[in-house]
């Protein structure tokens, strides 16, 4: 073997074919893989454990950041440094700082949301192995992808690879680190 | 590939929209005419910042005109598709796969259109950011209790919440067109824009959770925002206006004028690339029932508007009587017969699957929803409590242009995104296809 490895590629038609794959891959005791797939498919994600809950956490949390901010930024503004008397109304107008509130509120979720996802998977990042791979430009399309990484603790090229080839994909291929 | 391209087709087929070499005279002549309006708009634009607001017919006390008209218009447009998309991507309703992108492209390109208004009623246009709470040099902040702060939050929310559901939709998407461009040039644009997206089913575990997150933040936005645009007006004392029922009559109405135009898109999409097979007859039909169903909640709350004036004091009920049989009498006509009469031709099933009643409609509720605004924003404000200040605003051509220039422009960018951008949702079209399939 003469470039490092990054993983064994085997491709498949379906996505049912996907699946029974990815099931009897993780049946077999590994453990680090990567599935591609051209539109999400929400079990399979399931079964592999990927459970993106945190997302909405990070956007309530960032909105209640935002909501205290710039309620407390309009109090401190229009009360405390720069108070300005029109026609006697209360200075801590709380029912005119609301729709303002809820909408930065809104605008720190959104913003964390975005900001969120791209850190969590590590986004952009314009290249990656995969993409050197031989038809890989079908996952984007009509193909179902599954990789073996080199990093898995029973990762060995060729028994792998026989391994992979007995799940009936249409070809396995080794992908260069 | 033409061998194996039975196994995704539809999505096959939208892509090669945006990637095809040419598209067309009649695109090219749409593109062209919106251009020309685009022009109009730079024009008058330019003459509302070189001579100032005086080009306009407003005067005190009609001091917003067309202004503020043209941008809760455009704001109706921008909340009603937006609120139909996001429902849709959290119902994980059937008729996402068809409408939700270019629903929330068309939601997009409106809050732009609106984006304008307020900033060039200001007068002094170039110091908008006066509004922003930053450390002048005067060491003065902006005034919260105006409502004009409550603008400035409002649209810049707006427009990312809007690009952010859009965009985080597209992603996928523009990776597509990543892999399937034609030319290098057109690979490396789409693969920048796809963010080196890669299928991983992580990414889509997550992509999925941040769109519905999305959508999700949309519902309140929406709300809050045509909410904030009519306690704009509630919160004067003006008689036809200070009122705790306009915040629902703007929702209400510009949630019709939204499906109004989703419908109307999507029946000239439809047509124009031959999309049928992915928006099909069942979408048109459902898109129909809805701008029926809101036309009707939208003629509804015209009644009620009415009625709820008889049982007010009757200074309210004066004004209400005199937008109704005053001066501009016919711009409340016109509302009412436009949004609510003319959506009544979708009660068959045969001419909502067609071509020309969906426009026909489209054009219809969104014509008659300006009006409305019209109806208040000027019928509203010509008898107020001062006999003297009984006057009578009429538009000028420079405010004419303005109106016709957003439209240009808005015309404009859906033409660029059908052509550059898919208006369908591969993924989800992808999806449906091989569900169908298995």
């Amino acid at each position: 073997m003469a470039a490092p490895l990054h993983g064994l590629m085997a491709e498949f038609a379906d996505h049912e074919a996907l699946s029974r794959a990815v099931e009897a891959t993780r049946a077999a005791g590994y453990g680090r893989l990567d599935v591609y797939a051209p539109f999400p498919m929400r079990d399979l994600a399931r079964s592999l454990g990927f459970h993106p809950r945190i997302l909405p956490w990070i956007a309530l949390l960032a909105g209640a950041f935002g909501a205290a901010l710039q309620y407390g930024s309009q109090y401190w503004m229009n009360a405390v440094d720069y108070p300005l008397n029109v026609g006697g109304r209360p200075l801590h107008a709380w029912p005119a700082f609301l729709p303002a509130t809820i909408i930065v509120a809104i605008l720190w979720a959104g913003g964390a949301t975005l900001i969120g996802t791209l850190l969590i998977l590590r986004l952009p990042r314009l290249h990656h192995p995969v993409f050197a791979a031989e038809g890989f430009e079908r996952a984007s399309q009509d193909r179902f992808f599954l990789v073996v990484r080199a990093d898995d603790p029973l990762f060995d090229a060729a028994a792998t690879a026989r391994f992979l080839a007995a799940l009936a994909p249409r070809r396995v291929q080794e992908v260069s680190a | 590939m033409s061998g194996e391209a039975g196994t995704a087709p539809a999505a096959r087929r939208i892509a090669d929209a945006p990637l095809s070499p040419r598209f067309g005279p009649l695109w090219r002549l749409s593109l062209g005419l919106s251009g020309l309006l685009i022009l109009t708009l730079a024009v008058t634009l330019g003459a509302s910042w070189l001579r100032g607001v005086g080009v306009w017919g407003v005067n005190i006390p009609f001091v917003w005109g067309f202004d503020l008209i043209n941008y809760a218009w455009w704001i109706g447009v921008a909340n009603g598709a937006s609120l139909f998309a996001a429902i849709l991507v959290l119902r994980r309703h059937d008729l996402r796969t068809a409408v939700n992108r270019f629903a929330e492209g068309a939601a997009l390109m409106a809050v732009l259109c609106a984006a304008m208004f307020p900033i060039i009623h200001l007068g002094r246009p170039w110091l908008f950011y006066w509004t922003f709470p930053y450390p002048a040099t005067f060491q003065v902040w902006p005034q919260f209790r105006s409502t004009l702060t409550w603008d400035f939050w409002a649209i810049s929310t707006h427009a990312v919440i809007t690009s952010l559901l859009w965009y985080v939709g597209l992603i996928p998407d523009l990776a597509t067109l990543r892999d399937r461009a034609r030319s290098l040039r057109a690979a490396r644009v789409y693969g920048i824009l796809a963010l080196g997206w890669r299928f991983s089913l992580r990414q889509w575990a997550y992509h999925q959770v941040a769109y519905r997150t999305a959508a999700i933040l949309v519902l309140p936005l929406i709300l809050v925002m045509q909410s904030t645009v009519a306690f704009e007006f509630a919160s004067t004392l003006v008689p036809g206006w200070h009122d705790t029922r306009l915040p629902l009559q703007f929702v209400a109405s510009g949630l019709t004028q939204g499906l109004a135009t989703v419908l109307l898109v999507a029946a000239i999409l439809r047509r124009s690339l031959e999309l049928g097979f992915v928006i099909d007859e069942e979408d048109m039909d459902l898109l129909g029932k809805l701008v029926l169903a809101s036309g009707l909640v939208a003629g509804y709350l015209f009644l009620d508007e009415i009625l709820a004036a008889f049982l007010a004091e009757p200074v309210r009920r004066e004004a209400m009587l005199n937008r109704w049989t005053g001066p501009y009498a016919g711009y409340a006509a016109a509302a009412a017969l436009l949004a609510v009469l003319v959506p009544q031709l979708l009660w068959k099933r045969s001419l909502r699957t067609g071509l020309l009643v969906p426009v026909l409609a489209g054009i219809g509720v969104n014509a008659g929803v300006w009006c409305d605004r019209f109806s208040l924003l000027i019928g509203g404000l010509q008898k107020d409590y001062l006999p003297s200040m009984w006057r009578s605003y009429t538009p000028t051509l420079v405010e004419t242009g303005l109106l016709a220039g957003t439209i240009g422009l808005f015309a404009a960018l859906l033409l660029l995104f059908a052509r550059f951008l898919p208006v369908v949702s591969m993924f989800e079209a992808r999806h449906d296809e091989h569900m169908e399939q298995a």
